[in-house]
Parts: C-alpha cells; sequence; structure tokens
C-alpha cells in the first residue's frame, strides 16, 4: 500500500519524501481537526457528570 | 505458482501496513486526547475567564450566567483558578471550565441561603480541571471567587468511587456525605478512575466564611499561603 503510493509519486526520491511528509501532515490535520472530534463523544472515556441516563 | 505466492504475499503485507496504521491512528488518539484537548481547552477557557475579569472590572454588573458566574481556587490541585459556567453538557465542560448542574437536579448558588452547589469537570483532556481531586482531604479548602464575594468551603467528606446514576449526591442535602441538616454545600463530581469513566468521583464541602471583595480583590488567607 505505502509501496504504491511511493511508487506514483512524482520526482527524486527527495521529492517524494518531502509529498509524503505533506501528506503525512494532512492525515493527521484531518484527523486533529475533524475524526477525532466526532469520535470521542461515543468512546466512554470522558463522562465526568452523573445522570439518570 | 510463483506468481499466486506473490499476490498472497502482496495482500498479507497490505494487511500488514493496514495493522500499522490502525496502531499510529490509535496513538495519535491518545495525543490528541490527553494533550491537544488540554492545549485548546486552557486557551478557550483562558480567554472567557478573561472576559468575565474584564467585566468585573466595569464594576459590580448584574449576574450574567451566559459568560460564567465565577472561579473557582482549590489549592491542593494546584491549578490555578477555573471558570465556572452554567450547565454541565460536554460543550460546555469541553472548554475547560466547570460547569454548575442543572439537570438532572438544579444545583444551588453560592449566595443561596442553603443548598448545595453542585460542580462537574474533566479529569482528563479538554483541560483537566478536576484531575488532582484525589489529592483534596478532609479540611481543605475549596474557594469560590464571585464578583463581590469570596466563599471558603472546607473539604468533610468524600466519595472515592460511586455509580454514575447516583444523583442523590447532587441533592440539597447530598446522601452518603453524612449529612442531615440543609446547610450550604459544596459538591464537585468528576469521573474516575483517571484516563477512564467508570465510576464518579465526589468530594463535598461545606461553607465555613464568606469575605467581602476589597478593592484590589486580596485573596483570603486560604490562597494566599499556597
Amino acid at each position: 500500500m505505502y509501496g504504491w503510493i511511493w511508487r506514483h509519486l512524482p520526482g527524486n526520491a527527495w521529492v517524494r519524501a518531502f509529498i509524503s511528509l505533506v501528506l503525512v501532515l494532512a492525515v493527521v490535520y484531518v484527523l486533529f481537526q475533524y475524526v477525532f472530534p466526532w469520535a470521542e463523544p461515543l468512546l466512554p472515556f470522558n463522562d465526568v457528570t452523573v445522570d439518570g441516563q | 505458482m510463483a506468481r499466486a505466492r506473490s499476490r498472497i504475499a502482496g495482500v498479507i503485507s497490505v494487511f500488514g501496513e493496514l495493522l500499522i496504521t490502525a496502531g499510529l491512528v490509535l496513538a495519535l488518539f491518545v495525543v490528541y486526547s490527553l494533550w491537544w484537548t488540554n492545549v485548546l481547552a486552557d486557551r478557550e477557557s483562558a480567554k472567557q475567564g478573561e472576559r468575565v475579569r474584564d467585566r468585573w472590572a466595569g464594576g459590580p454588573g448584574a449576574l450574567d450566567t451566559k459568560d460564567g458566574i465565577g472561579f473557582l481556587h482549590v489549592p491542593a490541585m494546584g491549578n490555578g483558578e477555573v471558570l465556572v459556567k452554567q450547565g454541565t453538557d460536554p460543550k460546555t465542560l469541553n472548554n475547560g471550565v466547570a460547569g454548575y448542574y442543572i439537570d438532572p437536579i438544579k444545583s444551588a448558588l453560592p449566595s443561596d441561603k442553603q443548598g448545595n452547589f453542585t460542580l462537574a469537570a474533566h479529569r482528563d483532556g479538554h483541560g483537566a480541571k478536576f484531575h488532582n481531586i484525589h489529592k483534596l482531604k478532609t479540611g481543605d479548602s475549596i474557594v469560590f471567587e464571585t464578583v463581590d464575594t469570596w466563599y471558603v468551603y472546607k473539604v468533610f467528606k468524600d466519595l472515592k468511587e460511586t455509580s454514575k446514576y447516583n444523583v442523590d449526591v447532587l441533592q440539597p442535602v447530598p446522601k452518603e456525605s453524612g449529612r442531615t441538616k440543609p446547610g450550604r454545600y459544596i459538591t464537585l463530581t468528576t469521573c474516575t478512575p483517571v484516563y477512564t469513566s467508570d465510576y464518579r468521583y465526589i468530594v463535598w464541602g461545606e461553607l465555613e466564611r464568606t469575605e467581602k471583595v476589597d478593592r484590589d480583590r486580596t485573596p483570603p488567607a486560604e490562597l494566599r499561603q499556597s
């Protein structure tokens, strides 16, 4: 999978490494900004109140 | 034959890479919950707290429950001041503030002649304002600062583990606290054990005295020694 991505990136090894880094950062950004905030309330780690439900 | 084998190897290698990816995503989620949400929440609560102080500086105004009603100081927790706002829904608490209950049992306000001032805040992540709740011992002070008054409470009891359905801890005369007469109580609730929320941790205090806020906002003795 990662090998396939690497082979399909343009440029020499340095350019590919740079693009890979950008891709990784983009994925981390999407996770922190959208995916994790969405997933967190669905997981039972952070309920602090007492309630009847 | 060799072709089929390389095909199987390919499938296995993709599967392996997916597993590694899943592991990394989970690790990132831990980083997110225990660090990044604190960064965001501390930034947001500092901003909101500043806004409250700004309004206070303009002289005593009407009690505005939207922007927060005051600051909680708990020397034993060692985390400075915590802004207190109305409500305990996740959206409020995720901003790194403590919220006073409106549901299932409505909290009293410290200024009320009688009742239970009931608060909730996060143990981990989102500011983790009650992270050190287990450091509170009987006799420790909990100070609540409003625009014109310091309310000094003393801890008299805690409940280290209780069910999340145990709403009676929020009663005006809290059940299991050992008190039977109406008084001016404070209740802190958060989740326990740390990093999970299987149970709830409760700390009760009782109002010892109040002090008028002076012009320099001199904190009461309890806050000066720490």
